[in-house]
């Protein structure tokens, strides 16, 4: 852990200002309903694969099956997902974040 | 059985892998001088090196055996372990990796100090990480014992012993960045283990016109198969056969592989979702899911990491060797079914991948080769999952343990001691299945440490009680199914299932708890949530 003392006036300065909440609020606006959108996307291979058996049976290309498809699909999704969090999180969390820097360091500091 | 015993380059395979390894972790130790070096490398390791070391102890023998084992056996119903162990990564990336990365903490242990300042929950912690390190390192030195004793005929002490004491050395004398690159050529080298034979195999396959592994399965030789465990055999003329270990039966060249009751048979091998309840795969997907986050060996990496710009990119690259990774069982499992049909009736699956060469290329110099090089990945599996575990249960023993100086001398001391416990465990418990054990660490990890991450991270109002409290009753009733499990009579019916598969109940039951409990104690709230939140969240440039 580190050792420096933190100045606690200035977290919570930082944790008043509107910036800092839109952060928050940026970051939660993506990772919660992707989240649900990924585990429903995932929950519906595996209750098709238990109740919807005739359709993941569909052959597509030789022995290839809709199932198969589905499965290698999750794999897919998990990282495309992961790639636009990246994305976003470079291009609209970071700049945020560096406008906070920027306030708390004071117009003098700030390049 | 077909075995590899006469197979001349095995042995020397093996041996020059684990040389090597030994070789990259002195060339490590000369770089690793401070406690800080030993424990997360100072935060020097690139993306792409700290996403190789991630794939490479978190593809584990499980994934490289077993998994081929399992679609052999069951179809491809076992995609759903690799897409939950993919999936976990994109939880851990979500949701942890970057606040954890920034609250500035070593181990598990620390962060619990820093976010609740409690020394009761950091001892909770520490319990927790050596056990879920211990329950994952048993299997993988018992796994290199079986592994060994197939290929080589050795006797399966020798194995486990090697693993154990190459790991331990590698570990004590390195550390963690000797470990980083240690890890990241066991990744590449697994890689190339599973790909380049996998590539021949598709090559035979397709000069033998491309046989179906779905149906009218046949023995491409004549097969003497010895039977290990009692089974109910359908022969092609639709006669019933029941057999019991130690018969011995006598295929021709050409004859149809009989059906065995209880596995995935014809067009059904191409579904998943057949064998099992759904409450089983249920709970598994929640284990996998939410396991990951939890798994101290995994977590400790992501302190290695520069920024958080650079935990995201390695996040994703992990997930794309991840996903390159699994595709090869799944080739290995499929041409299993064409080439080593016997496994189907000895039940002794797990041993595909290192029996598909020799049985599918021939027993000539090309098909030994093949071998030895599946044998000497399989190994670096091993090694390497092990090497990663250890560091972080040494690196919290030594801080927790063994003093809180935390001194080179010390980290030492507690890899020796880290390490000599599995080993003894591995030599005297009866054989363990190797990925239902693998199953119930993530379910551990996912009752104790995903609850106090994620709430930890995202919700204020946790408590140093709520935390201890949640990861005792969810966590604790964890351990008991995994000591149940292991140590109990059989049981049947739900009860058997609830405890084989227990993260579906205990996960919910230790969230539910540590809300409700740090609601009822709401007074005792740390003075300092403010300023740690702030630390969790902030971005780092801020240096605050």
């Amino acid at each position: 852990m580190s050792t420096d003392t933190p100045d606690n006036s200035r977290y919570v300065a930082v944790q008043a200002t509107d910036e800092f909440a839109g952060l928050r609020k940026s970051l939660r606006n993506f990772i919660f309903p992707m989240t649900v959108a990924f585990f429903l996307w995932y929950a519906l291979y595996v209750i098709l694969c238990a109740y919807a058996r005739d359709f993941m049976a569909i052959k597509v290309i030789g022995h290839v099956n809709v199932a198969l498809i589905f499965g290698l699909l999750q794999f897919v999704t998990t990282f495309l997902i992961a790639w636009f969090y990246s994305r976003y999180a470079n291009q609209r969390l970071d700049p945020i974040a560096d406008r906070i820097r920027a306030e708390l360091e004071g117009p003098e500091d700030a390049k | 059985m077909i075995n590899a015993a006469h197979n001349p380059f095995v042995i020397p395979t093996v041996v020059l892998m684990t040389v090597a390894t030994v070789a990259i972790g002195f060339y490590g130790l000369r770089l690793a001088r401070t406690t800080s070096d030993f424990l997360v490398a100072s935060r020097m390791v690139s993306p792409a090196w700290n996403a190789a070391a991630i794939g490479g102890e978190y593809l584990s023998a499980a994934s490289f055996l077993g998994i081929a084992g399992l679609i052999l056996k069951n179809g491809v119903d076992v995609l759903w372990y690799p897409v939950g162990f993919a999936a976990g990564y994109l939880a851990l990336l979500l949701f942890v990796a970057a606040p954890l990365r920034r609250s500035g903490a070593f181990t598990l242990p620390d962060f619990c100090e820093m976010r609740l300042g409690s020394r009761r929950l950091r001892t909770l912690a520490t319990v927790f990480v050596v056990f879920i390190g211990w329950l994952y390192l048993v299997p993988q030195l018992q796994g290199a014992g079986l592994t060994l004793a197939t290929v080589t005929g050795a006797p399966y002490a020798l194995g486990a012993l090697l693993v154990c004491v190459v790991v331990t050395a590698n570990v004590a004398l390195g550390g963690m960045r000797a470990i980083t690159f240690v890890q990241a050529f066991q990744y590449w080298l697994k890689l190339t283990a599973l790909a380049v034979p996998a590539i021949f195999l598709v090559l035979v396959w397709n000069a033998d016109g491309r046989p179906s592994p779905v149906d009218g399965l046949t023995f491409p030789q004549a097969t003497v198969v010895t039977i290990e465990h009692p089974a109910t055999l359908t022969m092609t003329d639709g006669s019933v056969l029941t057999v019991k270990a130690g018969d011995e039966l006598t295929f021709p060249a050409g004859a149809a592989v009989p059906a065995v009751a209880g596995m995935a048979d014809g067009l059904d091998w191409l579904l998943p979702g057949r064998g099992g309840s759904l409450f089983g795969t249920y709970s598994l997907i929640l284990a996998t899911f939410l396991g990951t986050m939890g798994l101290p060996h995994v977590l400790v990496r992501f302190y290695t990491n520069r920024d958080g710009a650079a935990a995201r990119r390695t996040t994703l690259v992990v997930l794309a060797m991840v996903g390159a990774f699994y595709l090869l069982p799944t080739i290995y499992g499929a041409l299993g079914r064409i080439y080593t049909p016997q496994l189907l009736l000895t039940g002794d699956t797990d041993a595909a991948v290192l029996l598909l060469p020799s049985a599918a290329i021939g027993t000539g110099l090309g098909g030994q080769l093949l071998a030895a090089l599946v044998a000497a990945g399989a190994f670096a599996a091993f090694l390497s999952t092990s090497s990663g575990l250890l560091t972080s249960v040494a690196g919290v023993l030594a801080t927790d343990v063994f003093g809180r100086g935390g001194s080179v001398h010390t980290f030492r001391l507690a890899a020796v001691a880290g390490g000599v416990i599995p080993l003894l465990l591995a030599l005297n418990v009866a054989s363990l299945d190797v990925s239902q054990v693998v199953g119930l660490a993530f379910a551990v990890a996912a009752s104790s440490f995903c609850p106090l991450l994620v709430l930890g991270i995202w919700w204020r109002g946790l408590t140093a009680a709520g935390a201890v409290a949640g990861i005792v009753t969810g966590g604790g009733a964890a351990v008991a199914a995994v000591l149940v499990t292991v140590l109990g009579p059989p049981l049947s019916g739900w009860p058997a299932e609830a405890v084989a598969q227990p993260a579906a109940w205990t996960v919910p039951l230790a969230f539910t708890t540590m809300v409700l409990v740090s609601l009822a104690t709401r007074r005792h709230l740390p003075g300092t949530v403010g300023a740690t939140m702030l630390r969790l969240h902030a971005p780092e440039s801020l240096h605050l």
